[in-house]
């Protein structure tokens, strides 16, 4: 389905519970509300055809950056779907319900920045070593500030604090 | 009589760490638990300290066999936040190295996957096979495998002129060898009869499980980001997409076997093409922002996300391996099956276990549990073959 069609339909959908941007002709970013953002998954990957891909997550000092990437293969670009997990207790509904490949992309996330995801089936650590302590989340912005260099660039300065969740210069959502 | 059977702590073929617990019923798997994350080793989070010039030699080392795909997929996800064309003769080059690594990596997993099944002479013969092509991309590259050819804006070195009628040479004994190969393979009935119909993966599980490269392509899944979400030099060249229908063992090694003659059909045409020029744009910082590079790897789609904060390196670097996507389709093509095909089917995903391996066995009846070992596993298939070539011989099974 053609970019300007699938935008049009999110928009029909779910009106101002969500953004769209695009950055370039081959990416489009749609950034959702929590609350309606399994549905967007969802309609993406069941009534526009998209194809499920994989999901990241950036961790800022307010909330964790989810985002999972659904490609549009016969009209070669990828929409990308985001939503902001709030802390202290970042909590996000399961799409692995819905798309079961999601299974252990939302176990890493968990266990990596402690986002927990709401009826997910299995939400065991999918990565971690017997050995690594159950409460440690190695990738969260706290653990790493623990961690004087993983905050620093090789000049001394910090590194930004402004980038995760929030819109960059007039692109992204 | 149910009972769990862990295999590993090895991989049987592959001999990397990967643990499944198999539930069986006497000799029939009925439901499979896996367990990753063996050799986890936070690439990810190493690459936010290392410099954007830096990273492409470390996710180079997240697979020895994908040491050109990782690289590329970073490197195009960089190209992509800076919204850049890198020079023409940068994306052939960049496209050569891959697509040579493409023909290894599948001749690889061909021999590894005749071991298994009692074909030892198929192991052999692909071993011999790859070995001229490894030289090539030595001299290529100056390395075997973890290349350091890509970099943000094109590549790190030009292929030299008087290394190309040797590389061509190469792919034309290369594609009467893989031609032989391949009708062993085909036409070999035992192959068949040990092959087909096991470890199917169905088109509507392949979408629903994110299946990725020949895994899913065996199953109709037609994909293949090549064509899909072209790169660099991939929409200046002609080839097919291979795609089978049965989603079972016989076929994934068939689009394999297939795909070779198109890489090699891909190389031939960059090196015609290629012309002299720059191998490298100047890229001077990298902004705030963005990107997201995908390359169709041997074993499917890799992906790699990078964000920028403006700073010397990466504010987050993600790094899907299709690997990740295809073993938990396992989940699916592996119930049903018997103990002595488990190791094959798990296999046959092409699994790579740096990018993520063991077996267990329960028994649902009396809750025992055993472990079988590297050699019982391979024994167990090579006695299954052995028993369908007897059957042959005998008379009472037919093609």
């Amino acid at each position: 389905m053609e970019r300007e069609e699938v935008k049009q339909k999110i928009s029909e959908k779910f009106g101002d519970r969500v953004r769209i941007a695009e950055r370039s002709p081959k990416r489009v970013y749609v950034y959702a509300e929590n609350d309606v953002w399994v549905d967007l998954a969802a309609f993406v990957f069941n009534d526009l055809d998209a194809r499920f891909d994989t999901g990241a997550a950036v961790d800022d000092k307010d909330g964790v950056e989810v985002m999972f990437f659904f490609p549009f293969d016969a009209e070669h670009y990828y929409l990308t779907v985001k939503t902001f997990a709030k802390k202290p207790k970042p909590m996000l509904d399961s799409i692995s319900n819905i798309i079961p490949g999601a299974k252990w992309i939302e176990r890493e996330i968990f266990e990596m920045y402690e986002v927990t995801f709401r009826n997910h089936p299995d939400l065991r650590p999918v990565l971690r070593a017997d050995t690594r302590p159950v409460d440690y989340y190695p990738a969260k912005r706290e653990v790493k500030d623990e961690h004087e260099t993983a905050r620093k660039r090789d000049d001394g300065t910090e590194r930004a604090d402004e980038v995760a969740g929030k819109p960059l210069e007039g692109k992204n959502p | 009589m149910v009972k769990k059977v862990p295999i590993g702590p090895y991989h049987p073929i592959l001999e990397e760490p990967e643990f499944f617990e198999l539930h069986v019923d006497g000799e029939r798997v009925i439901d499979i638990d896996i367990t990753i994350g063996w050799s986890h080793r936070g690439i990810e989070l190493l690459s936010e300290h290392k410099t954007w010039d830096q990273v492409p030699f470390l996710v180079e080392r997240v697979c020895g066999i994908c040491s050109a795909s990782h690289p590329f997929a970073y490197v195009k996800a960089v190209d992509d936040l800076l919204g850049i064309e890198v020079p023409l003769r940068a994306q052939y080059i960049r496209v050569i190295v891959a697509e040579l690594e493409r023909i290894h990596s599948h001749l690889l997993w061909t021999g590894l996957a005749g071991h298994f099944i009692g074909y030892n002479t198929v192991f052999m013969w692909t071993w011999k096979y790859r070995e001229p092509l490894l030289d090539v991309i030595e001299a290529i590259t100056g390395n075997r495998n973890h290349y350091a050819t890509y970099r943000v804006g094109g590549v790190r070195r030009d292929i030299p002129q008087e290394e190309i009628p040797n590389t061509l040479k190469m792919l034309d004994q290369l594609e009467k060898n893989n031609d032989m190969l391949t009708k062993a393979i085909l036409d070999d009935p035992v192959i068949h009869a040990r092959t087909k119909g096991i470890g199917v993966l169905p088109t509507d599980k392949c979408r629903l499980y994110g299946a990725l490269g020949p895994t899913a392509r065996a199953g109709g899944y037609n994909i293949d980001s090549r064509r899909d979400h072209p790169i660099d030099a991939y929409d200046k060249v002609d080839f097919n997409v291979i795609v089978c229908e049965n989603g079972d063992v016989f076929d994934k090694a068939v689009v394999r076997q297939l795909e070779n003659f198109e890489s090699i059909k891909i190389i031939r045409q960059c090196l015609k093409q290629m012309e002299p020029g720059d191998i490298c744009a100047e890229i001077h910082e990298i902004p705030p922002g963005e990107g997201i590079g995908v390359y169709e790897a041997p074993r499917g789609e890799v992906l790699h996300y990078v964000r920028s904060d403006g700073g010397n390196t990466p504010l987050r670097h993600k790094i899907r391996a299709p690997s990740f996507n295809n073993i938990l389709t396992n989940e699916v093509s592996v119930p049903g099956s018997t103990i002595a095909d488990a190791g094959l089917i798990t296999a046959a995903v092409d699994p790579c276990y740096s990018c993520t391996e063991r077996v267990g066995v329960v028994d649902r009846n009396d809750g025992g549990r055993w472990f079988l070992a590297e050699g019982d596993l391979i024994r167990l298939s090579q006695e299954k073959t052995e028993e369908i070539r007897k059957r042959f011989a005998r008379g009472t099974e037919s093609t």
